[in-house]
């Protein structure tokens, strides 16, 4: 019942500590964004071609004209005439105000499209980060606990298939065979979460085949370590082992290796909504790439780039909270000891 | 005569394509009048796979075929052509007359047609739907094209107007009948060109219930339809329901689709997959592209190109009938003209494009070309070398290229995008350019070869023919203006200004419980006369 006092001192100082902690880290998300963006915007101006005439010839195919007033003018309507520092500061400005531009190609505003098309890729991204996890999870307990030898061997060389084979091929089959053979799943499309399971498991594969890398490798070590040796000798469960030592010990770098796999996945889906036909991130960045319409790469762009940025500056914050080694960076050694 | 020609040529193909069980590429004259009838009790409803998204609904702006398939179901021209004669018959105008020196075309609406929104079709409606085009320029470069010299619409009554222009415009009546003209409500084109894109409204058999881009488009039949043109198999509503068209770009995901039941019919079965699909379950349609087939379009002004008879030779080097067996569809054949044999006006070209290697080793050696060690023809030191650049069907440049290095000629491929291939053609910057162009009359080749066309793809200096391609766009007799189009082949094919490589041919696939797509005269989709007989 007796409430604990509080010292404002030490939540202050705490306050500032995690501030010192955290403002660092999201100067460098907001300095990854903006790079992000000045690269991706020279290295698009940097290419050769037109891309008002290459968005153009979306929609005009044979007929496509070419005449140079009529170019210029559309060029003027998509805010791409004028110096490139201009366009450079005046699109990087509007970011701000949350305006990604307008497509070329389409004519819609790029937020919209990425507003569109990004929970549909999200939904497949959790959905394949999840199956991935959990499966290689299952593997490596699997694999720790499998005797004899030979036996382990043969299961720690499934999981580097997922990543082997390419999703292009993986899709192909799953949609014979469960969309195809089986009817269980639809073969293309958007409509609900029997759309995402398909498309979840074709990444699940290549996501799960690298949290299966860093697991197994986190496990085996952590297997060979004296405190398990001790909890051995001590008699405990075999499952008590695993779950109590091992595997606490290597969740740690599956949570660092989850921000590179968002990474990945934010912008790995191209192939996977390809062969699926769905709408999302990676499709958008296809076609727009195509049709070389520049607004919606550099939208695609900013959007993955700051969701990148973010998750990984989610998992250094975490990363604090679960290793009590960082905390004391943190918290500073007076919060450990207390 | 032409198109007694034009007939014949079909004809031949009719017991390659019988025996696929392959209608619409022999014309199939009793075709769209079929027995079949609606199943009883069978939901008419079908899901219709596209390739790729349709990015834009409007088909006036559009001119990408996948985009006009569904178009086509939602506007009605005022004007329709029948693909097998190029015939012109009414469609919403019920009546129209030509001025002589083709500057002046009067049309007369049908009574009683309407919008799906609910309001009628006006003259004043059709004369904001060209000024509409005219003003959104290079957005909608096909419809501009059709109103090339457009000095406005004079309407005479909410029934009556004259469609004036500066300059003779042959191309226009035939412009009238394709959906590039096709007319869109007053609300529609008063929209700004991108809105029109995601959502339109037309007075066509179907309206448009939804379309998610990257997604699917939806389609639903429009209630009291009544003003199908006669060239239709039937009067009155559209059979069907609804039509889902799902946007699915892998093509082996569409095929299996069809196989598996999950899609009713397909855009685009893979030449390679036809023969799977040639059983009684499925119906295979199949239309040659009208147009230019896909060619190497010459820039006389580059590389060896300027020398006619490296030209010929190239084209003589060309085996055909080889590169439609490796390329092609079953159901298609070798180019045997400029002009593909589904274009009216075509004129047969056999014996100028037959393959003939020893006649273009007879040529390069009399213009003092020399083999070289390397089996490739040289001169001066200069080797024979020609770059041909495009931005789709690489198989068919890739037989090419195998076929002239068997005859000495290097043929480099470069591959670019879309947007690359037109600011090539934009800067002149090129030797040979791979590519047809669909147009449904033989106006095409001005489009492509006149010094004054906006969408010139081909550079020669040939005063003889640029007269005739002028004479020609300005001749309304329509015998005098075949002799002039016939003139106009013979040239382009025997100075080899234009070396057909492949008629590209629009291969759908139903299952056979859904019958009755038929193709209009630019090989586009009609579903008005589709129908759901069995399930």
């Amino acid at each position: 019942m007796s409430t604990q006092r509080v010292d404002p001192a030490r939540t202050r100082s705490t306050l500032m500590s995690v501030a010192r902690f955290l403002l660092p880290k999201i100067a460098q998300c907001i300095f990854v964004v903006w790079a992000t963006y000045t690269v991706a915007f020279l290295l698009i101006h940097a290419l050769p071609g037109d891309p008002v005439l290459a968005a153009l010839s979306l929609k005009g195919g044979d007929a496509t004209s070419t005449d140079p007033a009529q170019l210029e003018a559309l060029r003027a309507r998509y805010g791409m005439s004028g110096p490139l520092w201009e366009q450079y500061i005046s699109n990087f400005l509007a970011l701000f105000r949350g305006d990604l531009g307008t497509s070329i190609a389409t004519g819609q505003p790029v937020t919209d499209m990425v507003g569109r098309a990004f929970p549909l890729t999200a939904a497949v991204a959790v959905f394949a980060l999840v199956v991935g996890f959990v499966s290689a999870l299952a593997f490596t307990v699997w694999a720790y606990v499998a005797r004899p030898a030979w036996v382990r061997n043969v299961v720690t060389q499934i999981p580097p298939l997922g990543i082997a084979i390419p999703a292009f091929l993986s899709g192909i089959v799953l949609i014979s065979v469960f969309a195809f053979g089986l009817g269980w799943f639809p073969a293309s499309g958007t409509n609900g979460f029997v759309s995402v399971v398909l498309p979840g498991i074709t990444l699940a594969l290549p996501t799960g085949a690298i949290f299966f890398q860093v697991f197994s490798a986190a496990v085996f070590d952590a297997g060979a370590s004296p405190f398990v040796f001790t909890a051995n000798a001590k008699g405990l469960a075999q499952r008590t082992v695993v779950v109590r030592h091992v595997l606490r010990n290597a969740l740690l770098p599956s949570i660092t290796i989850i921000g590179l796999q968002i990474g990945y996945l934010a912008g790995g889906t191209a192939v996977v909504e390809t062969v699926f036909s769905r709408d999302g991130i990676g499709r958008l960045t296809v076609d727009a790439v195509l049709a070389r319409d520049v607004n919606v790469v550099m939208g695609v762009v900013i959007v993955v780039a700051t969701v990148y940025a973010v998750v990984t500056l989610i998992v250094d914050a975490l990363y604090g909270v679960i290793d009590p080694r960082t905390r004391t960076r943190l918290t500073g050694r007076k919060a450990v000891s207390a | 005569m032409t198109r007694t020609l034009g007939r014949s040529a079909r004809r031949a193909a009719v017991p390659l394509t019988a025996a696929l069980a392959v209608v619409s590429l022999a014309g199939c004259a009793s075709g769209a009048e079929s027995a079949a009838t609606p199943g009883a009790d069978v939901a008419q409803d079908i899901v219709f796979a596209l390739k790729e998204d349709v990015v834009c609904l409007d088909p006036q702006q559009t001119s990408v075929t996948t985009s006009l398939n569904v178009g086509r179901q939602l506007t009605d021209s005022l004007l329709d052509q029948d693909p097998d004669t190029g015939e012109i018959v009414p469609w919403l105008a019920e009546s129209w007359d030509v001025a002589d020196d083709l500057t002046s075309y009067s049309f007369t609406l049908q009574d009683g047609v309407t919008f799906s929104d609910g309001t009628p079709l006006t003259s004043e409606v059709v004369a904001a739907n060209f000024d509409a085009i005219i003003e959104m320029g290079a957005a909608a470069s096909l419809a501009n094209g059709y109103l090339a010299g457009y000095a406005g619409t004079e309407v005479t009554s909410d029934s009556e107007f004259t469609v004036l222009f500066a300059e003779p415009n042959v191309q226009f009546l035939q412009g009238a009948t394709t959906m590039s003209l096709g007319l869109l409500s007053a609300e529609t084109v008063a929209g700004a060109a991108e809105d029109r894109c995601q959502s339109l409204v037309g007075t066509g058999p179907f309206v448009l219930e939804s379309y998610v881009p990257n997604d699917a488009v939806t389609i639903v039949k429009r209630d009291g339809y009544d003003w199908a043109s006669e060239l239709r198999g039937h009067q009155g509503e559209a059979y069907l329901d609804t039509v889902t068209f799902p946007i699915i770009a892998e093509a082996s995901v569409r095929t299996g689709g069809l196989q598996s039941g999950e899609y009713d019919v397909i855009q685009d079965v893979p030449y390679i997959d036809e023969a799977r699909f040639a059983g009684d379950d499925y119906i295979l349609y199949a239309k040659a592209n009208p147009g230019v087939p896909n060619s190497f379009v010459v820039n006389t002004t580059k590389g060896v190109l300027g020398d006619e008879a490296v030209r010929q030779a190239i084209s003589k080097s060309l085996d055909r009938d080889e590169i439609n067996v490796i390329t092609g569809s079953v159901s298609g054949k070798a180019p045997a003209g400029v002009l593909t044999s589904s274009t009216p006006g075509y004129l047969d070209l056999g014996d100028t494009l037959a393959f003939d290697p020893e006649g273009a080793a007879d040529l390069l050696e009399g213009a003092g070309w020399t083999l070289g060690s390397d089996g490739i023809y040289e001169k001066d030191g200069q080797k024979l070398t020609v770059t041909v650049t495009a931005f789709y069907a690489q198989d068919v440049l890739e037989a090419a290229q195998i076929q002239l290095k068997n005859a000495g000629i290097d043929l480099q491929i470069k591959m670019v995008a879309a947007g690359d291939f037109f600011g090539a053609v934009a800067s002149g910057d090129y030797e040979l350019l791979g590519a047809g162009l669909t147009r449904t009359d033989p106006d095409a080749l001005r489009t492509l070869l006149s010094v004054d066309s906006a969408a010139r793809w081909g550079i020669v200096d040939d005063p003889e023919l640029e007269a005739l391609l002028q004479e020609q766009a300005q001749t309304a007799d329509v015998a005098e203006r075949q002799k002039l189009v016939d003139q106009i082949q013979e040239i382009v094919g025997e100075r080899a200004y234009v070396m057909p490589t492949l008629e590209t041919v629009q291969l759908h696939g139903s299952r056979a419980g859904v019958e009755g797509i038929t193709f209009d005269s630019a090989a586009r989709v009609h579903l008005y006369d589709a129908m759901v007989t069995s399930d």
